[in-house]
């Protein structure tokens, strides 16, 4: 067994498991950010009369999108959400500017190796980084089964492994690896499958840069995404765990060595060019030579895919003693409270800042533009977002490029979208 | 002779030699501001058939209030005002990053001591911080005063407003303010200019200034004046182009005052301002123990450095109380810049404050809406209903002493226990 169907057996009770079994298995976690966390609760109170919260404490709610609610709908579901909480003895409730879902959870040590989390969000699979089963439900099947009995029911995904080795180029980095791998096997490409993550590159990166890969896992259809719990695994979660308890119960499910796969797919990332997801999906990805030159008005660095201490590193690296091209305004999110300290301290957001960047509050950022990231007609964004369809963020003709926070750096520095290998010093 | 600070300027600015109250007068403003309704004059503009600008340089650009868009309505409207600069080769264009465009203008050096200044908000008397006329106008009015250069205005009567006394730790500037606007009334002071005076105002910083004269509105002034002084020369003569063009105006001494008034500030004490409106002003003691949900830092009253650091001086290695949400808007780039650099942002984040990019924000209803039923603390300048979402909630007003407290708490409390802690 690999990873996956370890825990869905050890879950379900069942001393194993195989691609097809349908299984019902506890849940150790389910996490929901603001809006979804509003509509999950509705189907609760108005569709499950007389139905109560079977463990409280496995409720996690993490308001994102509104860092700062912009009307007064946003407020009055917000405002719900806290009552709710409340009423049902919700404790883990991060509000407004904690910063973006998922980081946020992860660096609260919620999440820890064999556990199954599942999320109304369809990047919830980002916990497979840290060796636990997670994915996206819809928010009835929270309400109902999650909420209501603290279960939920899946099918056994087969297993694709990507096997990834080579080193990248210079300019190169994870986000643009991970976006050439939704490219290459399209939005349908996985569809209902796990898919793991391997090989001397995978390896090599930290927790954090893994993240990328099985947060991407929906781009392709996944069901869910992972990658093989090792000791900087064990390693991340110590860190946030400390002494606790939790910290000394760690188990990882790791792949039998016989593992099966639906087949392996082997990737040469010494070849992968700087990537840009281009407009209307986030399936069309191509070498960033097909988007140079697009000038762009908006920039920035934020989301779940890009707001991490390292992608804010890059920018700060890139813009050090540089001024942003007047023609752009760049913008830069956190994705956790953690991490706009550590930026504000380390004197990353002051060079930001300076340059000509604007700093904005730990959240999902410009991510279907609750609080920012609305463009006019024909204005163009390049952005670390996880999301570029068309209508999410404004006008439904305007135009929003997908890429690592590296290329947004050297496009926020010439206006235009940039490789970011032509710049001298990057 | 005899002449108070406005009739000087506007004398000044019309081409007379006097000008005594009550006159009409064609004004040409040395300063055209206009803020996110900016678009809106841009299509009164092209509604009444004009291209071209008596002076482009007397134009002032600063999108602030929505920054940056939040839809796609508002992203088609800056873009309007953000062509608009571009088209007519604005350089005071500031975009959705600078702050608010009070605070961006005085810092950029762009008012002067005897200008006249209009633009598209209320609270233009700020100018008068730094010895300038500021007032307010409509965005219809702007557009005229884009082409024609020039603007009719009534000469107001003048109040003298001397300040003696300091005032005790805790009090500040805002109070002062809220107890005036409670004293006088909403229509106090309408259409009336107001020059402050008296030893206080010397230990006074720039600031303190600029939180007074922007307030000075709510009780209807017309224009505020604080005569510039060695603090006022030293503040704004590194941000001037030309240090030739600091020329402060004074009063005569013999000048007419409709009214004057003295107060003293040592008898003063913390001030809020009760719902739902700005003359609904109490001493804080009446009002301790009153829940609030919500709380905002900012604001072109007060969201400057000095006000953030007050706050962050008292919240300093503490955590706000976890029913009471925060947020902290600078109310400009350098602002926020300065905070970065001192350690206040982090104090305050610290703390456990939502810090967002500069601008008006919830101020303006731009962020921290709130719901049905619940309360806010505020450091702006207005709390009237619905300003800053559902018109079942309320907002008390205070100052940036009394707003940190009372986050602490919970519930609105007297900052002057605090300082009493620390001077022991």
């Amino acid at each position: 067994m690999n990873m996956v169907e370890k825990i869905l057996a050890r879950k379900s009770g069942q001393k194993s498991v195989a691609p097809g079994d349908v299984v019902v298995t506890d849940i150790d976690l389910m996490v929901m950010h603001d809006l979804s966390a509003n509509f999950v609760m509705k189907v609760f109170d108005n569709e499950m009369e007389g139905a109560s919260i079977a463990d409280p404490a496995k409720l996690v709610f993490a308001f994102d999108h509104n860092f700062a609610p912009a009307t007064r709908e946003a407020a009055e579901a917000l405002a719900a959400v806290r009552r709710f909480a409340a009423r049902h003895g919700i404790r883990n409730l991060f509000d407004s500017g904690c910063g973006s879902i998922h980081h946020v959870i992860m660096e609260a040590g919620l999440v820890t190796p064999g556990m199954i989390v599942i999320g109304c969000d369809s990047h919830t699979p980002i916990y497979g980084a840290l060796g636990a089963f997670a994915t996206g439900v819809g928010n009835n099947s929270m309400a109902a089964l999650g909420f209501a009995h603290g279960k939920g029911w899946f099918k056994v995904p087969e297993t694709i492994q990507i096997h990834f080795h080579g080193t990248p180029m210079k300019g190169v980095g994870p986000r643009d690896i991970s976006q050439f791998l939704v490219g290459h096997l399209g939005e349908d490409g996985a569809i209902y499958e796990a898919l793991e993550y391997a090989g001397p590159y995978i390896q090599s990166l930290d927790v954090n840069d893994r993240s990328l890969f099985p947060l991407q896992a929906i781009d392709v259809g996944g069901k869910c995404g992972f990658v093989n719990p090792d000791e900087k695994t064990v390693r991340y979660v110590r860190e946030l765990l400390g002494n606790s308890a939790a910290a000394a119960r760690l188990e990882l499910f790791q792949n039998d060595a016989d593992a099966r796969y639906a087949h392996i797919i082997d990737i040469d990332v010494s070849r992968i060019e700087p990537q840009v997801a281009c407009p209307p999906t986030v399936g069309n990805v191509k070498p960033i030579d097909a988007a140079v030159g697009t000038p762009i008005d908006v920039a920035e660095a934020g989301g779940s895919t890009g707001g991490r201490l390292s992608d804010i590193r890059t920018l700060a690296r890139c813009l050090t003693n540089r001024r942003v091209h007047p023609g752009v305004r760049l913008q830069v999110v956190a994705a956790s409270r953690g991490i706009y300290l550590a930026a504000l301290k380390e004197g990353l957001f002051e060079i930001l800042h300076t340059a000509g960047a604007n700093i904005f509050p730990p959240s999902a950022g410009s991510n279907q533009a609750f609080n920012m990231g609305a463009l006019a007609e024909d204005e163009v964004m390049i952005s670390t977002q996880a999301r570029n369809f068309p209508g999410r963020n404004g006008h439904p003709k305007a135009r929003h490029f997908l890429a690592s926070a590296l290329t947004v750096a050297a496009s926020a520095l010439t206006g235009r979208i940039t490789d970011p290998r032509t710049l001298e010093d990057l | 002779m005899s002449q108070t600070i406005a009739e000087k300027i506007l004398a000044a600015k019309s081409g007379e030699a006097r000008v005594t109250p009550g006159q009409i007068v064609d004004a040409y403003p040395d300063l055209v501001m206009s803020h996110t309704a900016t678009w809106r004059s841009v299509s009164v503009m092209k509604k009444i058939g004009a291209n071209t600008l008596y002076d482009r340089d007397r134009l002032a650009i600063v999108l602030d209030h929505i920054s940056p868009a939040k839809t796609e309505k508002y992203a088609a409207d800056q873009q309007t005002s953000r062509n608009f600069a571009r088209e007519y080769g604005i350089e005071k264009f500031y975009d959705v990053d600078a702050g608010i465009a009070h605070l961006v203008l005085m810092e950029h050096g762009h008012v002067k001591p005897g200008d006249l200044i209009v633009g598209t908000d209320s609270h233009c008397t700020i100018y008068g911080a730094l010895g300038a006329l500021g007032s307010g106008i409509g965005y219809t009015e702007v557009a005229s005063v884009w082409v024609t250069g020039k603007l009719w205005m009534k000469v107001p009567t003048t109040i003298r407003l001397t300040l003696e006394g300091g005032f005790a730790p805790g009090v500040s500037a805002k109070d002062l303010m809220l107890h005036l606007i409670g004293r006088l009334g909403a229509d106090g002071c309408g259409y009336k200019s107001v020059e402050f005076y008296g030893p206080a105002l010397r230990a006074m910083s720039i600031s303190e200034r600029m939180t007074m004269a922007n307030l000075a509105m709510e009780m209807g002034a017309k224009c505020v004046f604080i005569p510039p002084d060695e603090k006022t020369l030293e503040w704004l003569l590194p941000r001037l182009k030309d240090a030739a063009s600091y020329k402060p105006v004074s009063a005569d001494r013999d000048a007419r005052y409709e009214q004057s008034i003295g107060i003293d500030l040592s008898s003063l004490t913390p001030m809020v301002a009760c719902p739902h409106q700005v003359e609904n002003t109490k001493p804080v003691t009446e009002v301790l123990g009153t829940r609030i949900d919500q709380a905002f830092l900012g604001s072109c009253a007060n969201g400057k450095y000095e006000d953030l650091a007050i706050a962050a001086a008292i919240l300093k290695g503490r955590r706000i109380d976890p029913r009471v949400r925060l947020i902290v808007t600078p109310g400009s780039k350098e602002i926020m810049l300065e905070a970065m650099r001192s350690g206040v942002l982090a104090t305050l984040m610290e703390s456990g404050a939502l810090v967002t990019n500069p601008g008006c924000g919830a101020c303006a209803g731009d962020g921290g809406m709130m719901a049905d039923g619940e309360v806010s603390l505020s450091t702006a300048n207005r709390n009237f209903i619905g300003r800053m979402g559902s018109n079942k909630s309320s907002i008390y007003l205070s100052s940036p002493a009394t707003l940190a407290a009372s986050v602490l708490q919970g519930v609105i409390a007297d900052p002057r226990e605090l300082y009493r802690g620390a001077s022991q």
